[in-house]
């Protein structure tokens, strides 16, 4: 159900109240309990945004990822992809419809080593997707794609002949990269794809999809527990707690003033470079309750270090706390100057 | 400073495997005094967790230590000399007695089948005089100390009843529980999320001071170091780099790999700073570099010199050393990284 688009519109991805339920077991009588990994999210993923997701491990961020790419069952809500040729409800797709919208919407996974087949060469996993999506005419059109691409990553030439295997994190990750790209999809969701890579190795992934993102003019679904790597590459940024959104800024606004005590707390849990900053962190209690089991009112009150009678029973309204600044928290106003800024005058971009 | 509580020198390690010799650390040297707290930092591949198992002889049966290799344990009254233990009797001095462990996955360092309970009371009837009802008193007593709710109770569970960050805090309860001079902490909170590391560096650090133990804290996080350590080693491809006091290394990084970790290093305080990749990949442990292990992604590599001789550790302040060419371009080497 694609409609002629007019122009391009500023909002590449839109998400409305989407949730995710699985149910957890089957019991003998009555309905299984329901975990809700995605529970009613709306968020605005801007064109050519590096779009930070962040959360700690059960928030639900992949889930969230995969359920945009229709990789994951969507229980209620929508999507909205849009581009320059069309405009889709993802979740209600027809069978060629999705096939185009695979085309336009693409993956990184996480783990360079299981995520290339060892036995294909370089070559093959690179073409892969162009072969099986038939978006070629001629075996010599595939090929040259596949070495501009490859190229493109800053792959040789000569590594296209051989087989995985053969290569370090570093480069596997940049092939994959390659391979996720061959088809020019506008939208990638890249999940935890720096989170397996030794630092050394990291910069380099992080400044090719940086630069591949400029090039591209890609959208970047940025997925990543790490808020200093986010910090680094992204220029918007949503945190997800739970299966909800608890606040989304711009990056530098998010990271100079930070509106909900969650952001505040996963930014103050992050150990400093400088040794003479030690021990001035507030601590979280506890850990994250299990999404089968989502406190009532603010799903956050039971770690909250400010949590009120009031953030028990009702649920927080999702506001915008400053211009383009948005926060799930009853008290986000008077909290303001006791949460915890990382970077304060950090520059924008 | 007194007699430092562990030495190592010129140790060794190198593995048989089917396609050769793959050495994994060399020649490495360095101390640890009672109650500091050593940071071991390197990538993935850079002997780091080899060195620690060296100091409790868990590597495995195709290891080999070179001859010259010495680790020496000085306990009241006694040295123990690791590498020449020979009986699984001698060798419980340093396997739980006077140096305890603590892994990077707590699920896998369980037994499955067997209560948390049980194994804390088998390790204190081995290493302690504690009668079989003293040491569960005390195994009740240690997990309460490390924030377990209803440790009369959790004391009888399995580890698939806990949660990972309560088995990680078992885990210390139990590597703590006999009292051990020198405690191993191998990646101790990698898998955990940042908020749950934070619990768990605070609770490990608290107890430990409190008891008076030494810890070699191996990690590749250099803003985990940055945040509990007295001093730290940079290891890169099974050598020691640069050796100093946190803040010293930390700010006056000296040798071309510590500096190039620094710039990779995404900082949360300083966001708008670029990131600047260490150029190349680390080599396969099968081609190890000739002469300095770093040369093949150093930009300030001197051509016939780095590639082929051994750069001796440099003396940058006291205290402070580092092993490159580059620092002093006719290199007076010091006795020892202190």
């Amino acid at each position: 159900m694609s409609v002629a688009p007019g122009g391009e519109h500023p909002i590449h991805v839109a998400i409305r109240d989407l949730s995710v339920h699985y149910p957890l077991g089957r019991p003998l009588f009555g309905k299984p309990p329901m975990v809700r990994a995605v529970d009613g999210v709306s968020l605005d993923i801007p064109r050519a945004a590096f779009f930070g997701l962040v959360g700690e491990s059960g928030s639900g961020k992949t889930t969230l990822g995969r359920a945009i790419l229709r990789a994951a069952p969507v229980t209620a809500g929508h999507v909205t992809y849009r581009d320059a040729e069309v405009e889709y409800d993802v979740a209600s797709l027809g069978k060629v419809a999705l096939r185009d919208f695979r085309r336009r919407a693409q993956l990184i996974f996480q783990d360079p080593y299981a995520a290339l087949s060892p036995r294909m060469t370089v070559r093959d996993i690179i073409a892969e997707p162009l072969e099986v999506m038939k978006l070629t005419a001629s075996r010599e059109e595939t090929d040259a794609r596949v070495r501009k691409m490859a190229a493109r990553c800053r792959l040789n030439l000569e590594h296209l002949r051989r087989f995985p295997h053969a290569f370090s994190g570093g480069q596997r990750q940049r092939i994959s990269i390659a391979r996720a790209l061959v088809a020019r999809p506008r939208f990638v969701v890249a999940d935890e794809s720096v989170a397996a890579l030794d630092v050394s190795i990291q910069a380099d992934i992080l400044n090719l999809l940086k630069s591949l993102r400029d090039e591209l003019r890609l959208t970047i679904l940025f997925i990543s527990h790490d808020l200093s790597v986010v910090a680094h590459v992204c220029d918007m940024v949503a945190v997800m707690y739970l299966g909800a959104i608890v606040e989304a800024a711009p990056a530098h606004m998010l990271f100079a003033q930070p509106r909900h005590p969650y952001t505040s707390a996963l930014f103050s849990a992050i150990p400093s470079l400088d040794p003479d900053r030690r021990g001035q962190a507030q601590r979280l209690i506890g850990e994250i309750p299990s999404a089968a089991n989502v406190p009532p009112g603010c799903r956050f009150n039971t770690r909250c270090p400010f949590a009120q009678d009031r953030c028990r029973v009702e649920v927080p309204a999702w506001r915008e706390v400053a211009p383009g600044h948005h926060a799930a928290c009853h008290f986000s106003d008077e909290l303001q100057p006791l949460l915890y800024a990382r970077a304060p005058g950090a520059a924008p971009g | 400073m007194a007699a430092p509580l562990l030495s190592v020198r010129d140790l060794t390690v190198r593995f048989r495997t089917d396609e050769g010799m793959i050495t994994a650390v060399d020649g490495i040297s360095f101390d640890i005094a009672a109650g500091e707290v050593l940071g071991l930092v390197g990538e993935s591949g850079s002997g780091k967790s080899v060195t620690a198992k060296a100091l409790m002889r868990l590597n495995p049966g195709n290891t080999d230590y070179a001859a010259e290799s010495r680790i020496v344990l000085h306990t009241e009254g006694s040295d123990v000399d690791v590498l020449a233990l020979k009986r699984a009797r001698d060798l419980m001095v340093v396997r739980g007695g006077a140096v305890s462990m603590i892994f990077q996955e707590p699920m896998a360092s369980f037994a499955p089948a067997i209560t948390i309970g049980d194994q804390m009371v088998e390790q204190l009837l081995l290493h302690t005089g504690l009668t079989k009802r003293q040491a569960r008193a005390h195994a009740v007593e240690m997990l309460g100390r490390v924030g377990i709710p209803d440790p009369n109770r959790r004391i009888d569970q399995y580890a698939f009843e806990f949660s990972g960050r309560m088995r990680q805090r078992a885990m210390i309860a139990m590597a703590l529980s006999t009292g051990p001079k020198l405690l191993i902490a191998d990646e101790p909170t990698t898998a955990l999320d940042v908020t749950i590391q934070a619990q768990v560096l605070d609770l490990m650090l608290g107890l430990v001071a409190e008891m008076g133990m030494a810890i070699l804290f191996i990690t590749h996080d250099l803003g985990v170091i940055a945040q509990t350590a007295d001093r730290v080693a940079v290891m890169y491809l099974g050598r020691i780099a640069e050796t100093g006091a946190v803040r010293q290394v930390i700010r006056h990084a000296a040798h071309p790999y510590t500096r190039g970790l620094l710039n990779a290093l995404p900082n949360i305080d300083d966001p708008a700073a670029p990131l600047v990749p260490v150029p190349g990949d680390i080599p396969s442990p099968l081609e190890r570099p000739a002469g300095c292990v770093f040369h093949t992604r150093c930009a300030q590599a001197i051509a016939g010199l780095c590639d082929v001789q051994v750069p001796a550790p440099v003396a940058i302040a006291p205290g402070h050393a580092a092993a490159c060419f580059a620092l002093a371009p006719a290199p007076a080497p010091v006795e020892r990284p202190a």
